[in-house]
């Protein structure tokens, strides 16, 4: 038996493991001993590997090219060269009728790795000539990234995920660690043993809320005026530090006068909290001589996102908690390489290294290095804005890369619908998925564990995957179907390996440079900044006060408080959120086939609702339900949750029957473009006839399943 | 002593891995697909109510109700440990009613075909904790669980927790009432 080192595919933690490899298969996982799980994993580190052996729990493996000819047709299995031919002469005539502007393309916060993310990003800037690149980190931490960007110069974790047990206070806002992250929850108990306080801010009773020295049970929707609140208290109350916000930061006294009204006594009935929960909570905070601020899709799935980010931002630096070890503020990415998509530049505003695509001598720099006369300069569009710039006529191609909008966007029925009228559909994935099935050409890839690439975690750090397996069927590395499609389309790309891509980045971004293969081989962690290769990497950003601004001074930033879209009322009385659940990730088509998760959780998921409000709406624990919004009506299980609030229900996000995104709306955070996942009128009605629902749920799932299996073996 | 698995709520929290440890220690075959809704069944269950997250799990008691229960003496003590016979089990719920922690399932597995006509037919299964019997590297869920909440207890643990509580009552010998 062989132990191959890799990096668990999952969520952002960075789990290092060795995958246990027999005759050419994987046989089993176990923890190795990385420097942000030190050998522990959790269920899916454990069992979440069998996907790769085509177990069609789900849905079936891609293994062929294949075409579509015609809209409702059936796919057609092609050769490669066929393939590419048939996709990159349909992309050449949408580029010449439309320009490039109308051909959107993704990169892939999952598997895939940071350098095929990189070749993703070249082809649309390079060989289609324009920035419309974005990857999910639009649908969950993109307001992390814009928000500190702005206050601070870099948009990740300033510290490191190690940090968190010896930091002596640790703020959770909206960040749900126990079911996103569990190998982060151990740091959050460990600092606890050693003495910390935690402080909760969250709707729901969540794991972290049992440790809690103080839980702020705040009402859906209330963040911007909590955090305004705290920064209220910290300058009346003279618990701010005055040196390190006087020589450190700018926008003061704007920041002062605006959050002047938001005296916990004026939030009080917004946030629903006591004043004095609110002063013992901030407190806390002030005394700590190291504190930490960790926030998750609590906090970022809002129409009002990116001015919440900031205002955390700003707390942390009123504080004078940035720049050393045991501080800072945490945006815990949610996909294992979400950090690493948004690194390599897969955003319709920077390039690899966060040079902004309005950034000349960057441009030119890369525009050389790419052997092109010149890169667009202009912002490209976002993931979230796809739907409404098909309907405007301004994006006629969609080339998707390792995602599937068709489950993760809000307001699926309206997604389905604008998706028809697009001219050319490519899907570059390893499943087939709701979107591959609205495919006009699909492009199979090898998968994690297939190939070798690099992931960042979500606290900077580079680490290495090797390859474990060989691919099943016809598939290529992501990189090389880039590399191909844009040779197609008359701009040469080759690559030999994964290193070389890995390389030309280095070669090409200041942030990056030290961080060889050499450094991160087998347990090798690398954070970057990583200027030299002397360099060993920065655990903590700001060294010596000195922000990644401008002018090198963080910023300081209030904003006033926006209740959410929607309201509720007498036919949609409750506020749906969704949320995640610990053995699911992203849109379910990995997790979904792994025969270990898909047993612990199948379809149709659970609706989360008090008891109190269950027994308001006549609704059953366990009994099957509908629960509908203004946009649409789906099926799942009531689940009474006493650790949830009255008024609220919520449901995690990767089902198929109970798909709460037919139900969530496309409300959109003016800066980020991130949807307001977190707030949506719904009504939850009980079912009479149960058979007959119980019924319905099996059979159409079964049907949907057996419509994938036939379309993918075509 | 008999000897067990306990949980400690305020490490749990509330993952799951245990209980995936545990259906696959015991899934048959141990091959890469083991799993799969008839045969998931796990011998330890994650439990939650509004404030508490734990695991609850046969304790292995040293008068086991189950075991007095048991009509047709499927349930022993064995190995310091409470072990079932699954040959002997006829599926008669005797010891899940009689479980105070709930911690006995009874289910229904299909076995071999038999008979002259091989029809298919299924046999009960009394299920609980069996502490990983025959497992080298001891109980699966204590080594899986990712915050070290699940602990064998043994005989001289037990002892050692007890010296330890005992010399902290030293810590109150000045107290005055």
């Amino acid at each position: 038996m062989k132990k191959v080192i890799s990096v668990c595919p999952y969520c952002g933690s960075g789990c290092k493991l060795n995958l246990l490899v027999e005759n050419g298969k994987i046989v089993g996982a176990e923890g190795a001993n990385g420097v942000t799980n030190q050998g522990e994993l959790c269920l899916k580190g454990y069992y979440g590997w069998d996907f790769l052996n085509d177990t069609k729990l789900l849905t079936p493996r891609l293994k062929q090219p294949m075409i579509r000819r015609e809209r409702g047709g059936e796919f057609e299995a092609v050769s490669w060269d066929e393939a590419i031919s048939y996709a990159s002469t349909r992309l050449k005539e949408i580029k010449a009728k439309y320009g490039p502007n109308a051909i959107m393309h993704t990169g892939s916060s999952r598997g895939t790795g940071n350098e095929s993310n990189y070749i993703a990003q070249k082809f649309a800037r390079a060989a289609i000539g324009t920035n419309n690149i974005d990857c999910c980190a639009r649908v969950c931490h993109g307001p992390s990234v814009a928000g500190l960007m702005a206050t601070l110069g870099n948009g990740a974790m300033s510290n490191s995920i190690c940090e968190i047990e010896d930091t002596s206070c640790i703020l959770v806002f909206g960040y749900n660690a126990a079911d996103s992250h569990p190998i982060v929850a151990r740091r959050i108990l460990a600092a606890k043993k050693k003495g910390a306080k935690i402080i909760v801010c969250d709707p729901r009773y969540i794991e972290t809320a049992r440790i809690a020295d103080l839980h702020l049970q705040l009402k859906n929707g209330s963040n911007m005026a909590l955090v305004n609140a705290f920064a209220n208290v910290l300058i009346n109350e003279g618990l701010y530090n005055k040196e390190f916000t006087e020589n450190y930061s700018e926008g003061f006294e704007e920041y002062k006068a605006m959050v002047a009204k938001y005296t916990p006594e004026y939030t009080a009935e917004i946030t629903g909290l006591a004043p004095e929960l609110v002063r013992e909570a901030i407190r806390m905070y002030a005394a700590a001589p190291t504190a930490t601020i960790l926030w998750g899709m609590g906090v970022t799935q809002w129409g009002q996102a990116v001015d919440v980010v900031k205002g955390l931002s700003s707390l942390a630096t009123i504080t004078g908690n940035l720049a050393r070890p045991n501080v800072g503020v945490g945006p815990v990415r949610g996909q294992n390489n979400v950090q690493g998509a948004c690194d390599m530049g897969a955003l319709p505003n920077t390039l690899p290294g966060y040079y902004d695509v309005t950034d000349d001598e960057a441009r030119a720099r890369f525009a050389k290095a790419w052997g092109v006369p010149s890169l667009p300069a202009e912002k490209g569009y976002s993931l979230t804005e796809v739907p409404h710039l098909i309907h405007e006529g301004k994006v006629k191609a969609y080339y998707i890369f390792g995602e599937d909008p068709l489950q993760t966007e809000p307001d699926l029925g309206m997604m389905r619908k604008e998706f028809e009228k697009l001219d050319l559909i490519i899907v570059q994935d390893i499943f087939m998925t709701k979107t591959a099935m609205m495919a006009d050409v699909i492009l199979p890839a090898t998968s994690w564990g297939e190939h070798e690439n690099v992931f960042s975690s979500a606290d900077r750090g580079f680490q290495r995957c090797y390859k474990a397996i060989e691919a099943p069927g016809d598939v290529k590395d992501d990189w090389e179907i880039h590399s191909l499609m844009a040779t197609a389309m008359g701009y040469p790309m080759h690559y030999n390996n994964a290193q070389e891509i890995w390389d030309e980045l280095r070669g090409l971004c200041h942030l990056y440079t030290g961080a060889t293969y050499e450094k991160m081989a087998d347990l090798g962690y690398i954070q970057w900044p990583c200027l030299t290769e002397e360099d060993p990497g920065t655990p903590w950003l700001y060294e010596g006060n000195k922000f990644d601004t401008k002018n090198g001074k963080a910023k300081l930033f209030a904003a006033e408080w926006r209740a959410p879209l929607e309201k509720v009322d007498e036919a949609y009385p409750l506020g749906l959120c969704t949320v995640r659940e610990v053995g699911h990730y992203s849109c379910r088509s990995m997790t979904g086939n792994c025969t270990a998760l898909q047993t612990l959780a199948d379809e149709p998921g659970f609706v989360q609702i008090h008891p109190d409000d269950a027994k308001k709406f006549g609704i059953k624990d366990q009994a099957l339900v509908w629960v509908s919004s203004r946009r649409g009506k789906v099926i799942t299980r009531a689940n009474h949750n006493d650790r949830v609030n009255a008024g609220a229900v919520y449901m995690t996000y990767q089902w198929w029957i109970g798909a709460c995104n037919e139900l969530t709306v496309d409300h959109l955070d003016p800066i980020s473009k991130t949807p307001e996942y977190k707030y949506c009128a719904v009504k939850v009605e009980d079912i009479a006839d149960q058979k007959w629902a119980e019924n319905y749920v099996r059979e159409t799932y079964s049907k949907m399943k057996a419509d994938m299996r036939k379309a993918a073996l075509s | 002593m008999n000897r067990f698995v306990i949980a400690e709520p305020q490490n749990c929290i509330g993952c799951r891995t245990c209980e995936v440890a545990c259906a696959m220690a015991h899934a048959a075959g141990q091959d890469a697909q083991p799993l799969n809704p008839e045969n998931f069944k796990p011998r330890l269950t994650m439990v939650k109510n509004a404030t508490v997250s734990t695991v609850v799990l046969c304790r292995h008691c040293e008068d086991a109700p189950c075991v007095n229960a048991c009509p047709s003496g499927a349930i022993v003590y064995r190995n310091d440990s409470v072990q079932v016979l699954q040959e002997r089990c006829v599926g008669c719920k005797s010891c899940m009613v009689a479980c105070p922690y709930g911690a006995m399932q009874v289910v229904s597995v299909p076995a071999a075909p038999t008979g002259l006509l091989k029809s298919r037919t299924t046999r009960a299964q009394a299920l609980k904790c069996d502490l990983c019997d025959g497992r080298a590297e001891g109980p699966a869920c204590i080594g899986a669980c990712p915050t070290h909440a699940l602990h064998m207890v043994d005989h001289d643990q037990m002892e050692a927790t007890l010296k330890k509580r005992q010399q902290a009552v030293l810590d109150t010998a000045n107290i005055q009432l």
